[in-house]
């Protein structure tokens, strides 16, 4: 547990002395106030449902660029070597690299929550709906780092990583605009599989529990992924 | 301290490591050497456990590495050839992550930091980005970073590759501070440094172990013995010397010596030709070739 921590403060660390989690906090908040806007100016409710909806859709794209220097990076600079030999579990540097993410993901939520601020001081927001819908966005992020990570663990090239993170991610959104293509039969499984279907209740504020445990088989899978790549790469 | 078993280690079909067995004693330093490519590198991650041997395995410190992994990694420092630095961090706080990932924390981690860092030449270079540093100091901080937690065993990989001659001495006068206090198992490929820094040698040569034991063993087991004889006649000498049934290659050396190479010794007949033929022997005397003549004899010219 405390190699854990040990592995989330230097992940931080790295974060916060880089540009980069400044880069992704402006972004995304700059990203969200545009949402904000437009989403007030077109529907003229004081709700945040076009604002949630669409970063939402923009976390498929920014998570997987947060995410993929993590395993890439320390394959490439011999640094996987240093915690290899250390004694310390690949399940707790797997988590550790994780919850660093998700603590970013934090913190760029966090920062939209001006927004809601801003629509109490103008309007009467549902504080219950906003509550469940940043609930179910954090989910969303957590099961998009757990992707991303699972991307960066398969190359040595970030790039490639971020690439392949959104290629890898965006089917889990698109699927549940596509159910009219597909059969009859397919179109239940198919909207059962894609993330909106199952982020759309936490925005209407229904916290259900089938669509909590999807968001954690979702983390599990890809987090389960990530150990299974890396252990496999020790051996080839 | 360091019991090498039979380790095998295959790449699909290439084998990288091939059946290589040898010990190390406490406080030990022992080179290992060889030609680029030829498995020190895959050996000493099988001793870190950060590779898995495809067959055999090794006791470090007194654990066995497939088994007890945790324990291994616990008493080995390690050295990659190339440090693994974040380039992002501070010196100090790189350390003090290493030392976390150790279990050595707060207060402790401080003091061990400190120590490092003085021992390996870095006093005052702890708020410095480790990306910003020259090879040499990224040398030292790799080091630092092995040390910390003061292992029983250090493994070093290639420690003065890339050093400008300065700090070549700086890090092999360390290296030879450590020898009684840890078992260090040092790989290179320069062989004037395991001359300055080893008691004892392995050489391998495309996954193979070609020989292995204390420097004069080594120097020993190589297959060019020759010797060196003056006497005053060289030129008429060479000849007859050269009929000697012992006897497989003669060569001048100049100034009346002769260089003889023979598989067994050939002295006492070589004595007895010249009381024969009245020559007037200055010298005879067997010539332990240096590390450098038995590594090339070892692991062939070409390598």
């Amino acid at each position: 547990m405390r190699t854990v921590l040990t592995i989330l403060k230097k992940e931080l660390k790295i974060y916060f002395v880089s540009p980069l989690a400044y880069v992704f906090l402006g972004v995304f908040l700059f990203l969200s106030g545009v949402f904000f806007y437009l989403g007030i100016v077109l529907t003229g409710e004081a709700s945040l449902r076009v604002m949630l909806g669409n970063l939402a859709i923009s976390l498929i794209f920014v998570l997987p660029m947060l995410t993929m220097r993590h395993f890439a990076e320390e394959q490439r600079a011999g640094t996987f070597e240093l915690l290899m030999t250390s004694p310390i579990s690949l399940a707790s540097l797997i988590v550790g690299k994780w919850l660093a993410s998700l603590v970013m993901c934090t913190l760029m939520l966090g920062g939209t929550l001006l927004f809601p601020l801003v629509l109490e001081y103008y309007g009467d927001p549902d504080w219950a709906i906003i509550g469940t819908s940043y609930l179910g966005l954090l989910l969303v992020c957590a099961g998009l780092c757990a992707g991303g990570l699972f991307a960066s663990s398969l190359t040595n090239d970030q790039v490639a990583a971020g690439m392949g993170g959104i290629v890898l991610l965006l089917p889990f959104w698109l699927v549940g605009n596509v159910t009219s293509f597909v059969s009859e039969d397919l179109q239940p499984i198919l909207a059962k599989l894609a993330m909106l279907t199952h982020l759309r209740s936490f925005t209407k504020g229904i916290i259900d529990t089938a669509d909590i445990a999807y968001f954690v088989a979702f983390t599990f899978v890809f987090l389960f992924l990530t150990y299974r790549t890396l252990e496999s790469r020790r051996w080839r | 301290m360091v019991e090498v078993r039979n380790i095998t280690k295959r790449y699909g079909p290439f084998v990288a490591v091939d059946n290589v067995e040898f010990t190390v004693d406490k406080g030990q330093v022992l080179g290992f050497i060889g030609p680029n490519g030829a498995g020190k590198t895959t050996t000493m991650r099988i001793l870190t456990g950060f590779l898995p041997a495809s067959a055999g395995t090794a006791i470090v410190a007194g654990h066995d590495v497939f088994d007890e992994p945790m324990q291994v990694k616990r008493k080995v420092g390690y050295l990659p050839e190339t440090p693994p630095l974040y380039r992002e961090l501070t010196v100090g706080d790189y350390l003090r992550f290493c030392g976390e990932l150790r279990g050595i924390r707060g207060v402790e981690a401080d003091r061990r930091v400190g120590e490092v860092m003085d021992r390996v030449g870095l006093r005052g270079w702890e708020r410095r980005i480790t990306g910003s540093l020259s090879k040499g100091y990224r040398q030292r901080v790799g080091l630092a970073q092995a040390l910390l937690h003061k292992p029983e065993v250090l493994i070093l990989d290639e420690p003065t590759s890339g050093l400008d001659p300065a700090q070549v001495v700086g890090v092999r006068e360390l290296i030879g501070s450590l020898a009684g206090e840890h078992t260090v198992i040092l790989s290179t490929h320069i062989l004037r440094e395991v001359e300055a820094l080893c008691s004892h040698v392995v050489v391998i040569n495309k996954g193979k172990l070609s020989a292995k034991g204390t420097m004069e063993e080594v120097r020993e087991s190589a297959s060019a013995r020759w010797y060196r004889i003056e006497l005053n006649q060289a030129d008429a000498a060479a000849a007859a010397i050269g009929a000697l049934a012992e006897v497989e290659v003669v060569e001048p050396l100049g100034d009346g010596a002769l260089k003889v190479i023979a598989p067994s010794d050939p002295r006492a007949a070589i004595a007895r030709l010249c009381a024969e033929k009245g020559y007037a022997l200055n010298a005879l005397e067997r010539v332990l070739p240096t590390l450098e003549d038995a590594f090339l004899s070892l692991v062939g010219a070409e390598a």
